[in-house]
């Protein structure tokens, strides 16, 4: 019996004009946007290629250690076609050395140079999904069973020896079946469409399979929020009207309204300015012991001989605004006066001392740092994440977010990978005695050798990760399908025909 | 035919439809109002500190000497807050709110650059991690949430009769089609102005009685145009509703039509369309900019110093050298700062011209451009700087002039009048907003959407009086 219902459904939903509709539009949609998704991809990942290069010249061209250019470049994530994220807008190169901690509110920007470019708000395929997948599983749902009440044909099914519940899985089952058509299909197009330019990884296979499971969890959420509504009104106009009105609140209309949402930081500038004072107390502490240093070796003042012998360039700041604290020590010269000679061994001990401290000082001040940005930034972010579950498509955007690893955990693990970067390069610095050598001030007797220099490498964080992240919203998703099919099942039993 | 228009109310004013789209509306329209409220006055009383803290620091420089102010600049220029920023955001956040009259590059024992005007750039992305949201402003609430309203109140006018067979009954009656037709899209034209007229009505009680924000004659006349412009891109989404309701048979077809090319004009042409048009610029990376200019830099310091070699150190030929030197390279630098940002004017000009294509684009442009925020409100905040930036430099060859004592050597401080100047006398640096340069901008956009109003109205017409019932 359930069989025929199904196969009854399942023939009125196909040979309908809406399920023609829907197909076209969805094809047209996705396969349009990833086209100029793939070619927007294209484009920055060559600004990346060209990046890389770039910085791997200049770092080539630093002669000595003090005056060396190395810098990271995060590359284009080929799952941002999927769900942007974060992956376009945070900054994507970093520098690294010993006197800065490479963070992701630190990091600059290659690619475009128009900042008014940024007005465009760019778009991605589950942005697309969201409204379309959305609005498909109301219109499919919003007459299931109302029309059949007005149609009459709803008393004819249950006169048949058969379960409420079941007429209502039968018309679940092929209206999903239905639904999905356009779904799978415009994917695989994507699909198609993309792996002929871009190579994608097994990893990135799973990934995305995650991404389908999710768009069918949602999609299946909204087919259950029509067809509560159309069990719960006698009329299909009436429920037509709800379910546009509800389609229009949880997509268009609530989303937005999350900016309304006050800080839950509390008062921001007194939080900047606590963190900037406890920052500059480290570094005046690290001041403090450098110009001890200084006069123990009776070199002291910046404008000394010293100096001038160096070339020296030293500077110790944390920024009021961004917190950024950074401590640069550098000679600018390419060769050492014979008269001031006699300065090396000097210089030596100073760079010996001076950049473990350095290293240290900041170590530090980024704990605090990190502190307060969390509650700052951070904080205020998840807040809205929160909020906007309210929703479904807060839910589902964190969790493909999650899948394709753009999202604010994806993005700090390379932040993360950076600054273990920073470690290796100290290390290595360490293991080639560099701070206490003469090619860290001057490079006379011969340039640094990079050929040895260790290469950073950056791997996305594997499938399982990405689905341990995403797991908690999927739930909360699956969670609110049952409850929404519990409820829909109680008020159709309890409700006249 | 006000028979027709008059039953149309009636049936809607009493519908499920009416209420959801007045309590949706009025809750938008109070969330905008109270949003405003809260960052309205701030944002005023921080560009107020802002201008006065600049008006000190011109003064500073004036009472040391005409040099100082000369070599210093005028400083930081600052944008002036539009009142209705409540009508658009207008991405207000991505562009930078001041211009820099005192950009300085380097200095020597000797001799120190002079300012140039230079444009930075606002980075607010940069440390977001907040999800993207659209800010709730009267361009949103028109462009997506009221045309969306339209088509829902349009979209069974004529196939809703059709299926219940009133159609008949109405045609059967000495009355021409046309006649039906307006008198219907009358009827659903009211019906949707009711909520969205009580809607803004309270958004503006809200905000004119409060204390914190005033408006003044020539914001309520702004007010009215972009209400207008509202109006007129209702209109279009009830033209097209019933142009579809009358070529469709049944209403719940003609309602997934509309729907859908709703999604695909409003929705997704928009970012798609700025998609691509973002792709189409092609603007060399940032380092390409500093190496030019470090180079023009260079080559012109070679030069100099070759020359001041051979004369002696205060001779007054060797003074015009200097002088020379700093001009020129004041000059070159502002001209390459220019030209960069001419173009990126150049290229966002044409990745709107490519979103024009979108009706609910033009609509906010619209609503931007007569709200005094977005793009070509902040072209004209420039076009302010750089008129002041000559008035400027005029006032301090002026002043040089004027001073006898003065060498009229530009550039170098003891070339110029050392005497100082009293900061009344220095122009000041006021950001008005025009009215009329507003509507000029603004004229092709407002055509554009009226032509798309009248095909739109016309192919209903045609297609009712053809159509068999």
């Amino acid at each position: 019996m359930l069989k025929t219902l199904i196969r009854r459904e399942l023939l009125d939903n196909l040979m309908t004009f809406r399920f023609a509709a829907v197909l076209l539009i969805t094809l047209l949609l996705v396969v349009v946007n990833t086209v100029v998704l793939t070619q927007d991809y294209e484009q920055r990942l060559e600004s990346y290629n060209d990046s890389v290069k770039r910085h791997r010249q200049d770092l080539r061209n630093s002669k000595t250690y003090s005056t060396a250019y190395l810098f990271i470049d995060r590359a284009p994530n080929p799952l941002s076609i999927f769900n942007v994220g974060l992956d376009k807008r945070l900054g994507n190169y970093i520098g690294i050395y010993h006197g800065f901690m490479p963070t992701l509110w630190d990091a600059r920007m290659h690619g475009t140079d128009n900042p008014f470019i940024a007005f465009f708000s760019s778009i991605d395929i589950v942005f697309v999904f969201e409204v379309i997948l959305s609005l498909m599983g109301l219109i499919f749902a919003y007459d299931a069973i109302a029309g059949e009440r007005e149609r009459g044909t709803l008393r004819l099914i249950l006169a048949q020896p058969i379960g409420r519940g079941q007429i209502l899985l039968a018309k679940y089952i092929s209206a999903m079946a239905c639904l999905l058509v356009p779904l799978i299909l415009s994917l695989l197009f994507a699909l198609l469409l993309l792996t002929r330019s871009i190579p994608l990884s097994t990893a990135d296979f799973l990934r995305i399979a995650g991404i389908v499971l999710t768009s069918f969890a949602y999609l299946s959420l909204f087919y259950l929020i029509g067809l509560l509504i159309s069990v719960a009104t006698p009329r299909t106009g009436t429920a037509l009207m709800l379910a546009m009105f509800v389609w229009g609140f949880l997509i268009l209309v609530y989303p937005n309204l999350i900016r309304v949402t006050v800080n839950p930081g509390g008062d921001i500038q007194a939080r900047v300015k606590t963190a900037h004072n406890q920052i500059q107390q480290i570094i005046d502490e690290y001041e403090r012991e450098r110009q001890k240093f200084l006069e123990n070796e009776g070199i002291a003042g910046e404008t000394s001989e010293f100096s001038k012998a160096l070339g020296f360039y030293h500077q110790a700041d944390v920024n009021p605004v961004t917190l950024t604290t950074y401590i640069e020590n550098m000679s600018v010269i390419s060769e050492i006066r014979p008269d001031f000679e006699k300065y090396v061994p000097v210089a030596k001990r100073y760079y010996n001392f001076v950049l473990p401290l350095a290293t240290r000082t900041v170590e530090k001040a980024w704990r605090i740092r990190k502190q307060a940005l969390d509650e700052i930034y951070v904080r205020q972010a998840r807040m809205d994440r929160i909020l906007l579950k309210l929703s479904p498509v807060g839910i589902y955007d964190d969790a493909t977010q999650a899948w394709a690893g753009t999202d604010l955990l994806g993005l700090r693990d390379f932040f993360e990978a950076a600054q273990r970067y920073r470690k290796i390069i100290i290390d290595y610095l360490y293991a080639k005695d560099a701070f206490s050598s003469r090619e860290w001030f001057v490079a006379d007797k011969g340039a640094v050798d990079w050929s040895t220099l260790p290469q950073f490498t950056f791997e996305r964080s594997d499938v399982r990760t990405n689905a341990k992240r995403a797991l908690p919203d999927m739930f909360l998703l699956l969670i609110c399908n049952l409850v929404l099919f519990m409820a829909i099942v109680l008020i159709f039993i309890k409700s006249e025909v | 035919m006000w028979h027709i228009a008059k039953r149309e109310i009636y049936n809607n004013l009493n519908s499920l439809r009416f209420a959801l789209a007045t309590a949706l509306l009025l809750g938008l329209m109070l969330t905008n109002a109270v949003v405003h409220l809260r960052e309205h006055p701030e944002r005023v009383q921080r560009y107020r500190e802002r201008v006065s803290g600049h008006q000190n620091n011109i003064a500073a420089h004036a009472e040391s000497s005409l040099y100082d102010l000369a070599q210093e600049g005028p400083g930081y220029l600052y944008k002036k807050p539009s009142d209705l920023r409540f009508c658009a955001e207008g991405s207000e956040t991505f562009m930078s709110d001041r211009a820099q009259a005192g950009y300085h590059r380097w200095s020597t024992d000797t001799l120190k650059s002079f300012w140039i005007l230079a444009y930075p750039s606002a980075t607010p992305n940069r440390d977001n991690v907040r999800p993207d949201v659209t800010k709730v402003d009267w361009g949103f609430i028109i462009g997506y949430v009221l045309s969306l309203v339209a088509l829902l109140f349009t979209f069974d006018s004529i196939s809703g009769e059709r299926e219940r067979g009133t159609l008949r009954l109405t045609l059967s009656n000495p009355i021409p089609r046309h006649t039906v037709l307006i008198g219907k899209f009358l009827g659903a034209f009211i019906s949707v102005n009711i909520p969205f007229i009580l809607a803004v009505l309270v958004n503006l009680l809200v905000i004119s009685t409060s204390s914190g924000v005033h408006l003044d004659a020539e914001a309520w006349g702004r007010l009215g145009i972009i209400f207008c412009v509202a109006v007129l891109y209702t209109c279009l989404f009830l033209a097209l509703g019933m142009l579809v309701s009358a070529r469709v048979q049944r209403s719940a077809v003609s309602l997934v039509v509309l729907l859908l090319v709703w999604v695909v004009f409003v929705v997704f042409m928009p970012s798609t369309l700025a998609s691509i048009a973002g792709r189409s610029t092609s603007s060399g990376p940032t380092y390409d900019f500093s190496e030019r200019s470090w180079k023009l830099h260079e080559e012109l310091s070679s030069d100099y110093y070759s020359r001041r070699y051979k004369e002696p150190e205060d001779s007054t030929k060797g003074i015009e050298i200097d002088g020379a030197y700093v001009t020129k390279d004041a000059e070159q630098q502002e001209q390459l700062h220019e030209e960069r940002l001419n173009r990126r004017i150049a290229e966002v000009h044409r990745a709107r011209t490519i979103t024009r294509i979108s009706p609910v684009t033009i609509v906010q442009n619209l609503i931007e451009s007569f709200a005094g925020t977005g793009f070509e409100r902040h072209l004209q905040f420039l076009g302010n700087v750089q008129i002041y930036a000559r008035e400027f430099r005029t006032f301090i060859v002026d002043t040089d002039n004027a001073d006898p004592e003065s060498l009229h050597i530009f550039g170098v401080r003891t070339g110029m009048s050392q005497e100082p100047i009293s900061p009344e006398a220095v122009p000041k640096f006021e950001d008005t907003l025009n009215l009329s340069k507003d509507f000029n901008t603004a004229a092709m956009e407002l055509l554009l959407l009226t032509l798309f109003v009248l095909v739109l109205l016309s192919g209903a017409y045609l297609v009712f009086v053809r159509v068999e019932v």
